[in-house]
């Protein structure tokens, strides 16, 4: 069987397996961790889009899940604006956001976008807090309408949105586009040296990032029907980096992974109540340690060797 | 033979240091030209100025009679100018092809055939061709300088400007390299400018020398008259009278 044949089947397979979790398990509980843990997926693909091809860092992909949830905040609470707009104006929302930042620091070498991406989400968090009158402050914006009532309805939507999002960004990751962006991590230089906008190109996927993880912010939104601060905060950002690395930067479809994963770990680790956070924090040396690539990525490159 | 490239009093700081002083020269479509000088004459900041990687701050330089002032590097590649670095620099983590192939896209080249099968073609012209499916990471260094060139030729330049193409290259690596560039330049009919401070590779290969000393071109002519230019032997000998260092002047810079 070809690898490209493989890879089809391979997410066959993953799609079938997300599809039939709700039944398998049969709990609103499962289902609800599940649909928090599918806008995570689409946040870490989208991360990975980005820093994972070109290897330019974003510190604060909270800013963009934020921008976007808020967007659907406030369309949908303060404008009665019907919650299916959100899933277009959140996107457009976090590609403006990304510009703001992009446009400056994407044309420097150096740590400025990293940085930026990290100040730009904090101060939005703070300005959240700072414009209470508007934002709800700590307590945030609540009453949002769901997309479709229906948790089970609900989880299928945020499914498609998924598989959509790892797809589209997986099919460009293989184009030249995706060749130009991991060339732009090897060398800036000898990539502008070859006649490559280096700019456009990092520009130009950090709106793409932004716009999914927009997307993902709206979804998530409608679906805990509240937006808070906490959307904009940093450690948001840092897990979804950790996902990433788990997964295995640079595939698209391994930060899925890494990003459900995860998920699931800390819900199973429940059992430990308090020290919940001790063994998860264990288990992640352990994985990034261990298994420096990640671990969904290389366990799908192995598969593959060994079925060709 | 018409010129491709117009360079006039081009100047340069860098701090207190004059790097570039009023350099001047002009080259023709179709010719090779090399640029000569002891370590720190200033070949690669002229090479970094004509590319855009460095701006300069007064002269022109005309390239088809359109100033290329001001332009980002990138551009400079599209409107036909390719270069090499001193120390290959390759894109870690991707393939032989994979490098050439981004080449290969942009925008001068992209409408040539397709990037996968030109950067193919382009590997098997520079002798690279059964390497493309390894990764440049285990690429030994030779190769690398094959590669870089490769990708410059990708983007399909009139004019290629070579970094020190032989340095670091073991002897028996160097002919080989240097019958490419012949072949390139007879085949392709592409005009070829050579940084190089050992004088013995590129005596053969060039029509024409640009000397350069302390930013300053101190002499422009045919290689076997720059070799015995009292400037040049000054620049290579230092300023004491070494009597027949001119006669020798062929092993100079071969330490």
């Amino acid at each position: 069987m070809t690898a490209f044949k493989l890879d089809w089947l391979g997410t066959l397979v993953a799609v079938a397996a997300l599809a039939a979790t709700p039944w398998l398990f049969g709990s609103s509980y499962v289902t609800g961790i599940m649909i928090v843990a599918l806008c995570f997926g689409i946040w870490a693909a989208s991360w990975d889009f980005m820093s994972g091809l070109t290897g330019r860092e974003n510190f604060g992909h909270s800013l963009f899940i934020g921008a976007g949830a808020y967007t659907a905040g406030f369309l949908n609470v303060n404008f009665g604006v019907n919650p299916w707009w959100s899933l277009l104006a959140a996107p457009l929302v976090a590609v403006l956001f990304s510009l703001v930042i992009g446009f400056p620091t994407l044309r420097l070498r150096g740590p400025y976008f990293a940085l930026a991406m990290l100040s730009g989400a904090a101060v939005m968090q703070n300005l959240t807090i700072i414009f209470s009158q508007y934002t709800g402050g700590q307590d945030g914006l609540n009453g949002l309408d769901p997309i479709i009532d229906s948790p089970l309805a609900y989880y299928y939507l945020t499914l498609a949105f998924l598989i959509a999002t790892a797809i589209i960004l997986r099919l460009v990751a293989n184009s030249p586009w995706g060749t130009i962006l991991r060339a732009i991590r090897g060398d800036e230089g000898s990539c502008q040296a070859a006649g490559i906008n280096v700019t456009f190109y990092k520009i130009a996927s950090l709106m793409v990032s932004a716009a999914f993880a927009g997307l993902g912010g709206a979804l998530y939104a409608h679906y805990q029907l509240q937006v808070g601060p906490d959307l904009f905060a940093i450690v948001l950002s840092i897990n979804i980096i950790i996902m990433v690395y788990v997964g295995g930067i640079g595939t698209i479809y391994g930060p899925v992974g890494g990003a459900l994963l995860l998920n699931l770990l800390t819900e199973s680790l429940r059992g430990f109540s308090e020290y919940r956070l001790w063994v998860y924090t264990l288990v992640l040396m352990l994985i990034l340690f261990f298994l420096p690539q990640g671990l969904i990525a290389p366990l799908w490159q192995r598969i593959r060797r060994m079925a060709s | 033979m018409t010129a491709l490239l117009e360079v006039t009093d081009l100047n340069k700081h860098f701090g207190g240091l004059h790097a570039v002083q009023n350099v001047s020269f002009t080259l023709k479509a179709g010719s090779i030209t090399g640029m000569l000088g002891p370590n720190g004459a200033g070949k690669t900041t002229v090479f970094n100025l004509l590319t855009g990687f460095v701006p300069f701050e007064t002269g022109t330089i005309l390239f088809e009679g359109a100033p290329l002032a001001g332009l980002a590097p990138h551009r400079i590649v599209n409107r036909g100018v390719a270069r090499t670095f001193q120390l290959a620099r390759p894109f870690a983590g991707m393939t032989v092809l994979e490098n050439v192939e981004v080449a290969c896209l942009a925008p001068r080249a992209r409408h040539l055939g397709p990037p996968r099968s030109r950067a193919q073609a382009i590997l098997d012209l520079v002798g690279l061709g059964g390497k493309s499916a390894a990764t440049v990471d285990v690429l030994p260094y030779g190769d690398l300088r094959r590669l870089e060139i490769a990708r410059a030729l990708a983007t399909s330049p009139k004019l290629l400007l070579l970094d020190e193409p032989f340095a670091g290259l073991g002897t028996s690596e160097i002919e080989p390299l240097a019958n490419l560039i012949t072949e390139l330049h007879r085949s392709e009919g592409l005009a070829i400018f050579i940084i190089e401070h050992k004088l013995r590779e590129f005596m053969q290969l060039v029509h024409e020398v640009i000397a350069l000393d302390f930013g300053e071109v101190v002499a422009i002519g045919p290689p076997a008259e720059i070799v015995r230019h009292p400037r040049v032997v000054e620049a290579y000998i230092g300023r004491d009278d070494f009597g027949d260092a001119a006669a020798t002047g062929a092993g100079l810079g071969t330490a």
